[in-house]
C-alpha cells in the first residue's frame, strides 16, 4: 500500500500544504496555469517513460524538442500552412528519436551515451537554423489555439494531455506491442527467445519519445508564439524526474504512464508553490537533484540496469 | 513403446574439433531419458542439434518417424521440442501468466481494437500450471516472488504452451538446493505423467537415477552406453562416466 501510493498520497498532501500556507496558490488562474504546465511536462514526460520501459535511456528528448520547435516556429514565421509545420515537426521528433534507435541497436552505442551526442547535434543544430534568436510572429489564431484555446472553462491542453495519457495507457497495458516494449525492457534475451524482435521494440521505444518531444514542441510554440533554440532544454531534468518520481507510484520500480503523469503534477506544483512560499529561484533546481536520486533509491529501478549496461 | 526421437550416426565439427563423432540414441516416447557424461563429452552439442540451434554435419534426425532437418530453433519448436535452459529465460518482474505467454499474448478484439485477453491468459496458464504444480494459483504473482523450482514450472509452462510434447531439460538442477531440486524432480514427474518425453542432461547423478528411464552416456562426442536406469543406483552411474567402462556391469 505505502510501496504503491506513498508518492501519490504525499503528493496530495503537498497540495493541501500549499493549498493552505502558500498565498494565491488556490486561486483558479494558478491551479489552471499548474495544469497546464504540467499537461506540457507530461506529455513530453511520457515519451520519455516509453523508452525506459525498453531499458533505453534518452538525454535527447529535450533538445530534440527544441530543434522540433525551432523547425515549426521557422516554418511558420516563413508563411508555410500551419498542420504542415506540425506534421514537421512531429516528424522530426520521431525521426531523431528513429536515429536514437538505430545507434542503440545496430551501431550498439549504449543509449547514456548515443542520446547524449543526438542532443549535442539537436542543440547545435537548433542554435545553427536560427542564429541563436528566437522566431517570434503573430501566428495564425488555429495554431495557437492548440495550447491556448478552451472548451467551456477547461483549457484544450488539458483535454489532449487527457486522450494522450488514454491511449498511451491502453497501448502500454493492454496491447501485445505495449507488453513486447515491457518485456524487451525486462529481459531482452528472454523476450528474443520468445520471438520479439526486441530491437524493434528498443527503436520504438525511442521514436516514441522523440515523436512525444516533437508534439510537445508543436504545442510548446502555440503556447508562446515564439520558437527558440533553448525552449525545451529546462524539460530535460523536470520530465527525467517526472517519470523517475512516477517510477515510485502504482507499480513500483517500473516506469509507467500514470506515474509519469502524477509525478509531473508534483513536481509542476512544488515548483509553482516554491516561489509562491518565497523561495530563491535556485531551490527547485536542488529539490530536482534530491528528487531524482532519491526516486532512483527508492526503486530498484530499470535505470539502474540501463545506465550500468555501459 | 514407440521412438519418439531417433538419432543415427551424428557428426558435429567445430572447426578442427570433432564434437560429435558418430552419436546415435533412441528415444522412446514417454521416456524421461537422461544424457549424462563429463564435461567435453558432447552433451551440449547434442542439444544444440536437438532444440535447432546447431546444424549437424552428418546423420539423420527423425521425431515421431518422420525426417527432420533443423536449421533455426523455430524449426525445433514446431516439431514440438521445447528446450529449457538452465538460465530459464524468464522476467522476474512479470507476472507468472506474463512470462508463460510472453511473445505469444492471447487478444480479443473491443470495440474494433485488438487488446490483451488477460482473463484467457490468467486461466490458460493456470490450466498449465496445475499439470506441474498445483500449489501455484495466483497467475499474477511476479516470477521474483517464487523459488528456484517454481521458476522452473513457469519456464516449462512456457514450452507447453507451445504444445511442445518433447521438452529438453538443460542442467535443470544445478544452481538449486535440495529442496527446490525435489521440486524439479516433481516437475519431471509430472511432465512424464502428462504423456510427455523428457529429455534430461544432468550432472546430478542422483538426481538422474531418481527420474529417468534410461540413461544414454556420451564420451568424447562418441555413445559409450545405454542403460536401463530402473536398477541403477547413483554411484553405479558415477562409475560408468569415469571409467568410460563399456562392458562391466561394475558397482
Amino acid at each position: 500500500m505505502i510501496e504503491k501510493y506513498g508518492t501519490f498520497f504525499a503528493g496530495i498532501a503537498l497540495f493541501v500544504f500549499l493549498l493552505i500556507f502558500a498565498d494565491n496558490f488556490a486561486s483558479v488562474a494558478n491551479l489552471l496555469n499548474i495544469l497546464k504546465q504540467a499537461s506540457f511536462l507530461s506529455i513530453l514526460a511520457i515519451g520519455f517513460t516509453f523508452a525506459l520501459i525498453t531499458s533505453e535511456l534518452d538525454l535527447s528528448f529535450a533538445n530534440i524538442c527544441s530543434l522540433s520547435g525551432v523547425i515549426v516556429g521557422m516554418m511558420i514565421f516563413n508563411g508555410l500552412p500551419w498542420p504542415l509545420a506540425v506534421v514537421a515537426g512531429i516528424g522530426l521528433g520521431t525521426l531523431a528519436g528513429v536515429l536514437n534507435g538505430f545507434l542503440v541497436t545496430v551501431l550498439k552505442v549504449p543509449s547514456l551515451i548515443a542520446t547524449l551526442g543526438t542532443s549535442s547535434v539537436a542543440n547545435g543544430l537548433a542554435f545553427m537554423l536560427t542564429g541563436g534568436v528566437a522566431f517570434v510572429g503573430r501566428w495564425d489564431p488555429n495554431f495557437l489555439f492548440l495550447a491556448r484555446g478552451k472548451l467551456g472553462p477547461v483549457p484544450l491542453i488539458v483535454i489532449v494531455l487527457v486522450v494522450v495519457v488514454g491511449i498511451a495507457l491502453v497501448f502500454s497495458t493492454q496491447t501485445r506491442a505495449g507488453v513486447h516494449l515491457q518485456a524487451t525492457g525486462e529481459n531482452e534475451e528472454a523476450a528474443r527467445r520468445a520471438g520479439i524482435n526486441t530491437r524493434r521494440n528498443k527503436v520504438i521505444g525511442l521514436a516514441l519519445s522523440g515523436a512525444a518531444a516533437g508534439f510537445t514542441a508543436v504545442l510548446l510554440v502555440a503556447n508562446l508564439s515564439s520558437a527558440a533554440p533553448q525552449m525545451g532544454g529546462d524539460f530535460m531534468l523536470l520530465g527525467i524526474a517526472a517519470t523517475l518520481l512516477g517510477m515510485t507510484m502504482f507499480t513500483p520500480a517500473k516506469p509507467n504512464i500514470l506515474g509519469t503523469v502524477v509525478g509531473a503534477l508534483i513536481i509542476v506544483m512544488l515548483g509553482n508553490g516554491l516561489i509562491l512560499l518565497g523561495a530563491q529561484y535556485y531551490v527547485q533546481d536542488i529539490m530536482l537533484g534530491i528528487i531524482i536520486i532519491a526516486s532512483v533509491a527508492v526503486s530498484a529501478s530499470t535505470l539502474k540496469q540501463a545506465a550500468f549496461s555501459l | 513403446m514407440s521412438s519418439k526421437i531417433v538419432m543415427k550416426n551424428i557428426f558435429k565439427n567445430y572447426g578442427a574439433v570433432q564434437a560429435l563423432r558418430g552419436v546415435s540414441i533412441d528415444i522412446k516416447e514417454g521416456d524421461v531419458h537422461a544424457i549424462c557424461g563429463d564435461n567435453g563429452a558432447g552433451k551440449s552439442t547434442l542439444i544444440k542439434i536437438l532444440s535447432g540451434v546447431e546444424t549437424p554435419e552428418s546423420g539423420e534426425l527423425w521425431v515421431s518417424n518422420s525426417a527432420r532437418k533443423f536449421t533455426s530453433p523455430t524449426d525445433a519448436l514446431t516439431s514440438g521440442i521445447a528446450t529449457i535452459h538452465q538460465d530459464l529465460a524468464v522476467a522476474p518482474r512479470m507476472t507468472i501468466a506474463q512470462n508463460i505467454f510472453m511473445g505469444a499474448e492471447l487478444t480479443k478484439k473491443v470495440l474494433g481494437v485488438t487488446l490483451l485477453d488477460k482473463p484467457a491468459m490468467r486461466r490458460d496458464a493456470l490450466g498449465y500450471m496445475s499439470q506441474l504444480n498445483k500449489s501455484i494459483t495466483d497467475m499474477d504473482t511476479k516470477v521474483e516472488a517464487l523459488s528456484g523450482g517454481q521458476s522452473q514450472a513457469v519456464a516449462i509452462c512456457r514450452a507447453l504452451r507451445w504444445n511442445a510434447d518433447i521438452v529438453i531439460l538443460d542442467e535443470p538442477t544445478a544452481a538449486l538446493g535440495v529442496r527446490e531440486t525435489e521440486q524439479v524432480l516433481e516437475l519431471i514427474r509430472a511432465l512424464k505423467h502428462a504423456g510427455k518425453t523428457v529429455i534430461l542432461i544432468s550432472h546430478a547423478m542422483k538426481d538422474v537415477v531418481a527420474v529417468a528411464d534410461r540413461v544414454s552416456i556420451l564420451r568424447r562426442g562418441e555413445n559409450q552406453i545405454d542403460l536401463d536406469a530402473a536398477n541403477l543406483t547413483a554411484d553405479a552411474l558415477s562409475h560408468y562416466i569415469l571409467s568410460g567402462d563399456r562392458d562391466s556391469r561394475a558397482a
